[in-house]
């Protein structure tokens, strides 16, 4: 009986690594193969990309709404002397600007219903400054949703949505000065 | 020899083991019901306030990234998901529904119907949700079925949906939502008109 000890602490310890191995990584992975699979569908980096009415032919995600309008925009701030300015064009009705980090949190997210919204995204690690989020992982996704639940105002939001921006800048190196 | 496969056998069979509970457990595992889960339910409908946050537990967070990738967190939205009738048995296809509610204590609303695979279910008829705006003020209602029936004022296509749940979505909660879901929410009823083969109820 004692011999099986050894193999059975073996079992036990190789299931317990791989179970929490399995769901800290799964989200990571996950959203990696989201980002290749709306990189293949031309969401581009540092862009908004003008979307097609969900629809069962045109959707990218699972779950997402007829009734809204999505505007998708992939970053990469591994440059750490990079920032990504975002800016989300005033609306009417409900929208909103959220962020998505690699592990699929929801680190932030703006409501913008009859305003425009200008804010900053900076690399992990950054000081946090007015007018700027932190980014908690290098990689992520912006989204901006916009109430537009027929193809009248669907079309409205996709005119909108032309305002809409998504850019990767280099912050300015400040000047060392004299000492 | 003999002890070196024991501990192979070990090393496999606990990486199996691992591996399949951690599907399972999140949900993940093929065929496993991803919306048997969540931390909140009003009247079967079902929902997990945790959803986007980090504080997520990690079976949450791999379960929303497989089939709600890009929720918002509940100061922003939250998701409710029934995948049965009034009377508890499964939504398909081939069976024509009722759904009935009223006013909902957020900002906006939306009732929208998926498939298995938390995909909108492939078909043409652009009529896979109701939503506030068009629900209007006050007592609303509309037909669940896979084909437009006759003088219904909304229609939700079930149409190549087979096996479908709806859900919930909840734009700009009202606090007391967030703090009292169960005092605070009336959510929509589900009540089978009738399934191909029966007598309309």
């Amino acid at each position: 009986m004692r011999r099986w000890l050894g193999p059975l602490a073996v079992l036990l310890v190789c299931a317990a690594g791989v179970h929490l191995a399995a769901l800290q990584l799964a989200p990571g992975f996950i959203m990696s193969r989201a980002m290749a699979a709306l990189a293949d569908k031309r969401v581009v980096l540092h862009g908004f990309t003008a979307p097609l009415r969900v629809s069962p032919q045109t959707q990218n995600v699972v779950r997402s709404s007829p009734d809204l309008y999505y505007a998708l925009c992939r970053y990469d701030l591994d440059d750490p002397g990079a920032q990504v300015t975002v800016r989300m064009e005033g609306w009417p009705d409900y929208q909103s600007l959220s962020f998505f980090d690699a592990r699929t949190d929801n680190f932030a997210t703006l409501r913008g219903t009859g305003q425009d919204v200008a804010v900053r995204l900076l690399p992990p690690g950054s000081t946090p400054e007015e007018g700027a989020i932190v980014s908690p992982t290098p990689k992520g996704v912006i989204l901006i949703r916009r109430l537009a639940p027929d193809a009248a105002r669907f079309a409205a939001a996709t005119e909108t949505g032309k305002g809409d921006r998504c850019g990767l800048e280099h912050k300015v190196a400040a000047d060392p000065g004299q000492g | 020899m003999r002890r070196f496969l024991a501990y192979l056998f070990a090393v496999v069979a606990g990486c199996a083991l691992g591996l399949g509970s951690a599907l399972a457990m999140a949900g993940l595992w093929p065929g496993a019901n991803p919306l048997a889960f969540g931390d909140v339910e009003v009247d079967g409908w079902r929902s997990d306030f945790a959803i986007g946050s980090e504080a997520a537990d990690p079976y949450t967070r791999a379960r929303v990234a497989r089939h709600g990738l890009l929720a918002l967190a509940k100061t922003e939205a939250v998701y409710f998901t029934r995948t049965a009738d009034d009377a508890g048995q499964p939504l398909r296809e081939t069976c024509r529904y009722r759904l009935s509610g009223g006013a909902m204590p957020a900002g906006w609303w939306s009732v929208t119907l998926y498939d298995a695979q938390s995909m909108l279910p492939p078909n043409t008829d652009e009529a896979l949700s109701i939503d506030a705006s068009r629900a209007g003020a006050g007592r609303w209602e509309a037909v669940i079925a896979p084909e437009r029936p006759l003088g219904a004022g909304h229609w939700i296509s079930s149409r190549n949906a087979g096996a479908f749940d709806l859900t919930l979505r909840l734009y700009m909660p009202e606090a007391a939502l967030l703090e009292r879901p169960l005092h605070t929410l009336v959510p929509p009823q589900i009540e089978r008109i009738g399934c191909d083969g029966e007598d309309a109820a």
